[in-house]
């Protein structure tokens, strides 16, 4: 029920910051748009992620079982994989487009985010065939 | 790897939610083992074989490729 009540309390603090971000930041640009849509799409996936939980608690069921553990393990794997490229990735383009350095380090959080959403999904819908991993 | 899970669970007039708390793992899981998308550990093998008290290989079909 602790990581539960924690995903909760931080998808409704990444709620309340870009929120005050949002309605500080005046005139947006395009690229503002993209980054509230991502960062809504995270915090959706937080908030999905912690029902999911909730509501294996109200059935009784364990909130975390194998098969729960092996795709977050495989995730994390995953996740970290991808964002060593997006980091590389990042370095190599700062050199070759001005982006200011909180907008570069915002964009490497946001895409390690992603990636973990992503990843996540991949594995939790694909199944888990053991022996073929 | 196969498995007869829904079968026994048919015959046992068990639910995926009853299976899954017997053993102790989410109903979601029970669904992903009957579609024979998730290969379970070897004690939630031996679990599911003891709720249909039947052995391990009668549940589990190996199938070598």
């Amino acid at each position: 029920m602790k990581k539960t009540i924690l995903a909760f309390f931080v998808a409704g603090m990444v709620l309340l910051t870009t929120g005050f971000w949002f309605l500080s930041s005046g005139e947006k640009s395009p690229s503002e748009w993209v980054q509230f849509g991502v960062i809504g799409l995270i915090i959706a996936f937080g908030v999905f992620f912690a029902f999911r939980r909730l509501s294996s608690a109200r059935r009784g069921e364990p909130q975390e079982d194998e098969r729960s553990k092996n795709v977050m393990l495989k995730t994390a794997a995953l996740s970290y994989y991808i964002s060593l490229y997006w980091w590389v990735f990042l370095l190599f383009i700062k050199d070759r487009i001005a982006y200011d350095t909180e907008v570069l380090i915002g964009s490497g959080i946001l895409g390690m985010a992603v990636a973990f959403a992503i990843s996540w999904l991949y594995f939790q819908f694909r199944g888990g065939h053991e022996e073929s991993n | 790897m196969k498995n007869r899970i829904k079968e026994f669970r048919a015959r046992f007039n068990l639910t995926q939610d009853e299976l899954a708390q017997k053993v102790g793992v989410r109903r979601e899981t029970i669904v992903f083992l009957e579609k024979n998308k998730y290969n379970p550990s070897l004690l939630l093998a031996y679990k599911l074989a003891r709720v249909f008290s039947v052995p391990i290989e009668e549940l589990f079909l190996f199938e070598e490729n």
